[in-house]
């Protein structure tokens, strides 16, 4: 496995991944196909969301429920915050279960778009940073707002491609490629990326790893999805470290120019005089 | 003899409803049946019968344990020894009463509003009677008072009081409902085949409603989830029990604090606890 084998480490915190692919765990038709769709994504990071219990059905599971048997690390997220210190509580909430200290903060600023309050998602970061939280903040894919996430002690930083669930892919290829160039923390680009394509492009700009949820959840058959994903992935991750030849405008033969035949009309014409 | 608040079931004579029956007989019956405190009521009996039966039914009560009140007669309340007086509104005035039987006799004001109650209760009074609740014939063109007053009552008088006027075995859990605990019955015990089982059905009536506000006492108010639950949960581990959610991964958030797992079984639950119940679900 290149994609993040042996030669190619992806570490959060210390901690050495054996994939570069999250795999979001809502929205899924059914347990059994998040289930499936998790094996064929090789998945190690998972995330989920802190909700109530629901009091009038007792059958109501809880998503670990499905997932005893595995190896993971869950990634919980702080969505439904709307401020920073929302999001912390629902961060002491989720580590208070007592499956580590990992928190995806996510602090929706606007019910339309879903885009992250940067400001709040920054003191967020903050504050759970010195609570010890191993904090892996989504946020714009702004260069500056990522490094100042980095400098807060973001252990990743996790810029949109485009708003959570659009499927548009990656927006704003450039300012992802200088976020990556600047990180000296694994970038993974989390939200809105559509299909593989995305993937694929989101890896090719360097980015470390993706956070994929509904574009699985929801493609007609999301086991194949999550497999074309993590084929994306292992692609474009090979891709970006195999190093791709510049764009430049005009063509640029693959051939040299030097020895090809003579062409067949010049040489009858020749020939007739 | 029984404390005047321990009673819970007032029963008052009406010959007129057991023709063909001695008084002394049906009282006896209804005395054996559970009634814990005695009214003598004949006001259309000349006095001197009065008395008589008077008499009578203070050597049965005391037999019985039981206090014995006189209607009105306060000259025959002192000269049968009886327990104390029931006095209506037209009657002889409270101080005026209280005054003749001293500090230590019973004396029982009916009253018909709420603020008859409360002047009985500053005037001294020992208990009060509420009603009528339903309209009665004891009382015939009275208006009834409804369980409205008797639920007024309960809330606002600190004195004992007895709900009384047409109630019946059909009728009584309403008025319990609304807050009596103390139940007066004429027609329904006196006028009965068999006074006795009347009252036991009618002490049966008020001790499950006992029981409903003594399981009603030991719970709380406390807010699961953004709802309301009465619950008798002493602890974060009772009330997961209770809500069936034992076993489930879940974190609980005791009015803003984390509760530990292993600490469920050691933080108590107070009344206006907000708890937060928690667990994951999908999410990206």
């Amino acid at each position: 496995m290149i994609a993040a084998g042996h030669h190619d480490p992806f570490v959060i915190n210390g901690k050495r991944l054996s994939s570069r692919f999250f795999l979001g765990t809502g929205r899924f038709p059914s347990p059994a196909v998040l289930q499936m769709a998790l094996d064929a994504s090789g998945a190690e990071v998972i995330t989920f969301a802190v909700r109530r219990v629901n009091l009038e059905s007792v059958e109501d599971d809880s998503i670990l429920q499905h997932m005893a048997d595995r190896e993971l690390t869950f990634l919980p997220n702080t969505s439904g915050a709307n401020n920073a210190d929302e999001a912390v509580r629902i961060a002491r909430l989720a580590r208070a279960a007592g499956l580590g200290n990992w928190i995806k903060v996510e602090i929706s600023a606007n019910p339309r778009t879903l885009l992250p309050d940067p400001i709040e998602t920054l003191r967020a970061t903050e504050q759970l940073v010195k609570d010890d939280f191993v904090v892996l903040p989504y946020t714009s894919d702004d260069p500056i707002l990522c490094k100042r996430l980095e400098e807060a002690g973001a252990s990743a930083v996790m810029p949109g491609g485009a708003p959570i669930g659009s499927g548009l892919g990656i927006l704003n290829p450039y300012n992802i490629g200088l976020i990556v160039e600047d990180a000296k923390v694994p970038i993974i680009v989390d939200a809105g990326i559509g299909s593989a394509v995305d993937v694929v492009r989101a890896m090719e700009l360097g980015a470390d790893g993706i956070l994929v949820n509904t574009p699985v959840a929801k493609a007609n058959d999301p086991v194949a999805m999550a497999r074309a994903m993590r084929l994306a992935v292992e692609a474009g991750r090979t891709a970006y470290q195999a190093g791709r030849i510049p764009q430049r405008k005009y063509a640029s033969a693959s051939s040299e120019a030097e020895g090809i035949p003579a062409p067949l009309y010049a040489a009858s014409h020749e020939g007739s005089q | 003899m029984k404390k005047l608040d321990d009673c819970r079931l007032y029963v008052i004579t009406g010959e007129n409803y057991h023709p063909g029956r001695s008084l002394l007989d049906v009282m006896e019956r209804a005395l054996i049946g559970g009634a814990d405190i005695l009214q003598l009521r004949a006001k259309e009996t000349p006095k001197r019968e009065v008395l008589a039966q008077a008499y009578a039914l203070r050597e049965l009560t005391q037999r019985y344990g039981v206090p014995f009140i006189i209607n009105d007669h306060i000259d025959i309340a002192l000269a049968v020894g009886a327990d104390g007086v029931h006095l209506g509104q037209d009657d002889l005035p409270l101080a005026e009463a209280r005054r003749i039987l001293g500090p230590d006799k019973i004396i029982g004001i009916s009253t018909h509003h709420i603020d008859q109650a409360l002047d009985a209760e500053r005037g001294g009074a020992d208990y009060i009677g509420v009603g009528p609740v339903y309209p009665t014939g004891t009382k015939p063109g009275r208006k009834a008072v409804t369980t409205d007053y008797v639920r007024e009552a309960a809330q606002r008088v600190r004195l004992p009081f007895v709900a009384i006027g047409g109630i019946t075995l059909d009728n009584v859990d309403a008025v319990l409902e609304a807050g009596a605990v103390r139940i007066c019955a004429v027609s329904a015990i006196v006028g009965s085949e068999d006074p006795a089982e009347a009252c036991r059905t009618f002490l049966h009536h008020i001790r499950l409603k006992q029981m409903d506000h003594l399981i009603a006492g030991s719970t709380c108010t406390v807010c699961v989830n953004g709802r309301e639950e009465r619950t008798s949960a002493r602890t974060v581990l009772e009330l997961v029990e209770q809500l069936n959610l034992s076993g489930k991964r879940m974190v609980v958030e005791l009015n803003g604090e984390i509760v530990p797992h292993e600490r469920w079984g050691a933080a108590p639950i107070a009344d206006g606890a907000v708890l937060e119940l928690v667990h994951f679900v999908g999410g990206g």
